[in-house]
């Protein structure tokens, strides 16, 4: 077992413990953690990055429901010190459908969510990061592609990788734990974030990550930990900026805030996921006036997320409420594609260059 | 064409021949034609009213003669009709008395009394009697014993329909075992359809009568029905009261005028009514003279600037007397009159007599009625100048209408008024409040037509109102009752007098409700509930007869709990079983929300369904029943308030019994799972941390703020640790039953020693989130077994 690995079961067993010394006191057993929404974040000056602020919420075996927490708390606790002690991983999905098989009914998670929610609670509680508890998601895929050359820490040993000459066209996929990669050399300009994966195969296709020495990273939606763990140790360790350009419509802004804010639910790993220096590209409201893009009306839920981000604390600057309530005034989105009604080459000819102009970026 | 009259002519007198038909039709032989009325309407009902007739009779005998009821009632077949036997352990009845009381309808010693009794007319077991003799044929049986006779007397009656006397078939003295009592066996057309109904009436009975034994056998029960008395407490005798004032009726007025040995209208107002002294006597009295001789209209005097006569004019009227006597009397009533504000023609003439008797004093000299009347006559013409009345009234209109009223419709109405008195009977200006109303209301009808100006309704009310408050009630003697009693219009006239007087509500004694406690007493006895609940209001009134209403709830247990709740209805403790939908009681039980009571409602109006029980009593002088069978209280808004009242009282505790068990329920709940849950966790800690498990009493006292007593043993020493995790202050009994002796007992225990058993009792108060700590020694090894008390189970954690 790694020290690393030490540490994360040693994190686990004190949680343990002190709620063992609770009982043994006569004390009823209780966890205390961050409130967890939108009201609770702060933006910590220190780092930039949005973290959670100081009010708390307890979990206490007082309620029915508090009790059934802890008591799901414990049996994944023991899962995962055994699970560290064995050197080995499973996936948050597994812990859900395993915990059908504990001795105790009532530990069972009634969903994975749940099951998610726990293992974020004792990430918050241990100061243990999941992927330090060997706990994976399902699917990571996210994948890079561009002038960087890296090692690997595989099963199989170490892997020295190029992501534009060793990869094929579906690039690298960027590992679980991007913390066992190390960056060797590379040509990088810029890295450009891309929300869908038509408009990365686009880019791809038409050169741009050549043509420019991008580094086109896919977030297919919103992006995975390892996804934007990758791009902050990329922007910190190489020093290059970080562009974001998704659909143009209030859940791609969400895409863009949890890569450069961080998210609500994992505030408190903000400093090590959030790339506070990432800019938006767009699809901006203002774009789908400028080049007068095909697009949708806003729906009903559309509205709600857009007013909803007016207030919350990551979107509060000039820029984006400026943006938000003209996208409202006009009552409409358009995805990234929608570029393609001015030709397959806009994208690329065009539209980026003249963004990435405007930003300072080339 | 052929007239009508001579074919009736020619047919010799149809009239005289209608008249050969036409007689007199006894009492019995119209019930007879209507036992409908009395509940006897079918085989089926007809017995259970018989059954309920007898046994009224028996409670109401049994109570008045302060014995604890034991009553048995049997019903058996026998050939084509059904044998009713009822006996009770009543006083009995004399002799002479059988016949009448079996064998007359309308004979009982109740129809005159003002007193809660169960029966009223004396109509209820000779009705059963005749209703038993028309269906089957044969004689009622009684058997009655007086206490201490030797023998009991034996009597077969029936009731002669056409006299409506009692026929005596055979008569016999004859032993009987019981030592004073009633019996009376009926033969009758019957059927036991109804018997739901009877067995409900028994079972009622019992309920609202705890202090009664009764046992009911009949053909469809293996084992006779029995109800044990439930409390050895009679209920309170009952006082006989005078009718109240706002009770009666012209009719019973009339009678009562008639019988009375009063002679005056107060007299006989203080002596035959309840709640009336002298005081309220006087206040009936003036409201009579009102209604009676009318008020009489007191004038403003006239004012400084007036040019009026009325010394001039009472100088002229005394002829007679001595220019100084004459003057000092006319100077003294002129000024007297200035010095009051207003005169009524009565006022005028107590003034001038009073100056007239001190003139004779002071003078030597008679002024006589002659001269009395004259110049009352005088000075009176003076004052009821057609100018002074219009002033005075208009003063009065001006007063009590809107200042938007025009000036002249005012004045015009006052002059009109002005008229009406001047030209009315009489120059006393006497007039009633319906004879003033008839005034203003044509006065007004004058004006609005004169002056386009329309005179409302509530104008014209206001305007009687403020001249009638100003109008004196006259000095006249009142009629005589003699008088009073031949004079139907008077009388009614009294009658009004006496409602419209504010009376105290008549005296409560003549009532026996069950009280609060017995009727709970009373639904334990009967029903196996969770849950108890009754209450008694006070007394209230309703025309005249006074009325307590007490409601009761049982719920949960065994009760059934498919359907609709039961409604019990008593009426002087007497169970109503039909016309449950005629019922006031009922509708009152059905208008009540009962889902903020806790109970189910469909619909969130009707009966409210659940196991639970709802009684209501009503007890009363006279409870109004929508009919002569009296099964169903009528719709008196009086009656009905109190019934809700009532209901709502029981029902608020029912809902915090409710409340609290569902509390205790989910407390319940709550432990279970946590029972289950932390020992759970408590073994998985362990597992992890690799120690032993921890003790989680602790921590579950606490989450539930429960009562956690701990028992340790340490060297002989037995310490026993009583925390209050609750949020108040728990004062329990902690017992510990030890089998060696204890020594060095702490803690102000008692201890006492049972057959090689201790038992070591406290009682500790623990304060929220303390701890009492309780010691004491044993020498030997011992075994123990706690008993706490004090603390529901649901909150007390035993760990010893």
């Amino acid at each position: 077992m790694s020290s690393q690995d030490d540490r994360a079961r040693q994190q686990l067993i004190d949680l343990a413990a002190e709620f063992y010394d609770q009982f043994d006191r006569g004390k009823v057993p209780e966890m205390t953690l961050p409130t967890r929404t939108k009201s609770n974040i702060e933006y910590d000056e220190e780092s930039g990055v949005w973290v959670y602020g100081d009010r708390t919420s307890t979990r206490s075996a007082n309620s029915v429901r508090g009790a059934r927490k802890l008591l799901k708390a414990t049996y994944t606790i023991e899962f995962l010190a055994r699970q560290l002690e064995e050197g080995r991983s499973s996936t948050l999905r597994e812990l859900y459908y395993l915990s059908e098989s504990w001795d105790s009914d009532e530990a069972a998670f009634s969903d994975q969510d749940e099951s998610n929610q726990l293992i974020e609670d004792l990430e918050i509680v241990s100061e243990v990061t999941r992927e330090d508890f060997h706990m994976r998601p399902e699917e990571s895929g996210a994948t890079l592609m561009g002038p960087l050359e890296l090692r690997e820490q595989t099963r199989r040993g170490e892997r020295e990788i190029h992501c534009q000459k060793d990869v094929g066209e579906g690039g690298y996929q960027i590992p679980n734990n991007p913390d066992s990669i190390d960056f060797l050399d590379h040509d990088i300009e810029f890295i450009l974030c891309v929300e869908t994966g038509g408009m990365r195969d686009r880019l791809v296709e038409n050169g741009f990550d050549t043509d420019h020495n991008a580094l086109i990273v896919h977030l297919k939606g919103q992006p995975a930990r390892a996804t934007r763990r990758i791009t902050k140790r990329l922007h910190d360790e190489l020093d290059a900026p970080v562009v974001v350009f998704t659909d143009g419509d209030p859940w791609s802004y969400r895409i863009y805030g949890s890569v450069a804010y961080g998210s609500i639910k994992s505030a408190h790993l903000s400093e090590y996921l959030a790339t506070p220096e990432a800019d938006f590209i767009g699809i901006q409201p203002e774009d789908i006036v400028e080049y007068d893009l095909p697009t949708d009306p806003l729906a009903d839920s559309d509205v709600n997320a857009l007013e909803s981000e007016l207030d919350d604390p990551r979107f509060m600057t000039d820029y984006w409420q400026e943006q938000i309530e003209l996208q409202l005034d006009i009552g409409k989105k358009a995805e990234q594609q929608a570029l393609a009604s001015r030709g397959l080459d806009f994208v690329t000819d065009e539209y980026l260059p003249e963004r990435l102009g405007e930003m300072g970026v080339i | 064409m052929t007239s009508f009259q001579s074919t009736l002519g020619d047919d010799g007198g149809i009239a005289e021949e209608l008249a050969e038909n036409q007689r007199a039709i006894s009492i019995a032989e119209f019930f007879e034609k209507n036992k409908h009325m009395l509940g006897f309407d079918s085989g089926a009902r007809g017995l259970v009213t018989a059954v309920k007739e007898a046994v009224d009779n028996a409670l109401d005998a049994t109570e008045e003669a302060g014995i604890a009821p034991d009553i048995y009632v049997e019903i058996a077949e026998a050939g084509d009709y059904y044998r009713l036997v009822v006996e009770d352990n009543g006083p009995g009845i004399t002799k002479e008395q059988i016949p009448r009381v079996f064998g007359k309808l309308l004979y009982g010693s109740r129809f005159h009394a003002r007193e809660q009794s169960r029966g009223q007319q004396g109509i209820g077991i000779s009705a059963a009697v005749l209703y038993s003799q028309l269906t089957s044929g044969k004689p009622a049986k009684t058997t009655s014993r007086t206490r201490g006779s030797a023998d009991a007397q034996y009597f077969e009656l029936v009731v002669d329909t056409d006299t409506n006397e009692p026929e005596i078939r055979s008569e016999q003295p004859t032993s009987w075992d019981r030592p004073h009592g009633t019996r009376i066996e009926l033969e009758m057309e019957a059927n036991m359809r109804a018997r739901t109904q009877l067995h409900d009436y028994i079972k009622h009975t019992a309920v609202v009568n705890p202090h009664a034994r009764v046992e009911l056998r009949e053909p469809g029960l293996d084992e006779p029905l029995k109800f044990e008395r439930g409390t050895d407490r009679l209920p309170a005798e009952t006082e006989e009261i005078r009718p109240h004032p706002h009770g009666v009726e012209l009719g019973t007025l009339l009678k009562m005028l008639e019988a009375t040995e009063s002679y005056s209208v107060s007299g006989f107002l203080q002596s035959e009514f309840t709640r009336v002294g002298t005081k309220t006597a006087t206040k009936v009295c003036d409201r009579f003279r009102d209604r009676h001789h009318g008020r009489e209209m007191a004038w403003k005097t006239p004012e400084p600037g007036d040019d009026e006569g009325v010394e001039g004019e009472v100088v002229d009227a005394v002829a007679n007397k001595s220019a100084e006597a004459t003057d000092w009397f006319a100077a003294r009533v002129a000024g007297t009159v200035r010095d009051r504000e207003r005169l009524a023609h009565s006022d005028l003439v107590e003034l001038v007599g009073n100056l007239a008797d001190a003139t004779e004093a002071e003078f030597d000299e008679t002024f006589g009625d002659t001269v009395r009347g004259n110049a009352v006559d005088a000075a009176w013409a003076e004052l009821t100048r057609a100018d002074l009345l219009v002033r005075s009234l208009y003063e009065r209109i001006d007063d009590a209408t809107s200042t938007r009223k025009d000036d002249a419709t005012k004045r015009g109405l006052a002059e009109r008024l002005a008229d009406k008195f001047a030209e009315a009977d009489g120059h006393r200006h006497r007039v009633t409040r319906d004879g003033f109303t008839d005034y203003v209301d044509r006065s007004a009808d004058r004006v609005a037509e004169a002056t386009d100006a329309a005179f409302g309704d509530t104008a014209r009310e206001n305007v009687i109102e403020t001249c009638w408050s100003v109008m004196r009630t006259v000095p006249d003697d009142l009629p005589k009752v003699s008088v009073i009693a031949d004079d139907r219009d008077t009388a009614s006239e009294l009658l009004e007098a006496m409602r419209a007087t504010d009376i105290l509500a008549p005296p409560t004694d003549c009532l026996s409700p069950i009280t609060a406690d017995l009727v709970e007493a009373g639904l334990r006895k009967e029903f196996d509930a969770d849950f108890y609940a009754a209450a008694t209001r006070d007394a209230e009134v309703h025309g005249g007869d006074p009325f307590i209403v007490e409601a009761g709830i049982a719920y949960g247990g065994e009760m059934d709990s498919d359907g609709s709740v039961d409604v019990m209805r008593f009426a002087n403790r007497v169970p109503l079983v039909y016309q449950r939908g005629a019922c006031a009681i009922t509708d009152v039980v059905k208008r009540i929300g009962w889902r903020n009571y806790g109970l189910d409602q469909p619909g969130g109006s009707g009966l409210p369904s659940g196991p639970a029980v709802v009684m209501v009593h009503v007890a009363s002088t006279n409870v109004p029943f929508t009919s002569e069978s009296k099964d169903a209280v009528a719709n008196v808004p009086a009656i009905e308030d109190e019934v809700e009242l009532a209901i709502r009282e029981a029902a608020r505790e029912l809902k915090s019994y409710l409340n609290r068990r569902q509390s205790l329920e989910k407390r319940r709940r709550k432990q279970d799972v946590l029972g289950r849950i932390l020992p759970e966790m408590a073994d998985k800690l362990a597992a992890v941390t690799g120690h032993e498990r921890p003790n989680i009493d602790g921590a579950l006292g606490r989450i539930m703020n429960n009562v956690l007593v701990e028992r340790t043993v340490e060297d002989g020493t037995v310490t026993l640790a009583v925390r209050n995790h609750s949020e108040r202050k728990e004062t329990l009994d902690v017992t510990d039953i030890v089998t060696a002796e204890p020594t060095a007992v702490h803690n102000g225990a008692s201890v006492v020693d049972l057959d090689d058993e201790w038992f070591v009792q406290w009682s500790p108060s623990v304060s929220a989130g303390e701890t009492a700590t309780l010691t004491y020694e044993v020498s030997e090894e011992a075994t123990f077994d706690i008993d706490v008390e004090g603390v529901e189970n649901e909150k007390l954690t035993v760990d010893t």
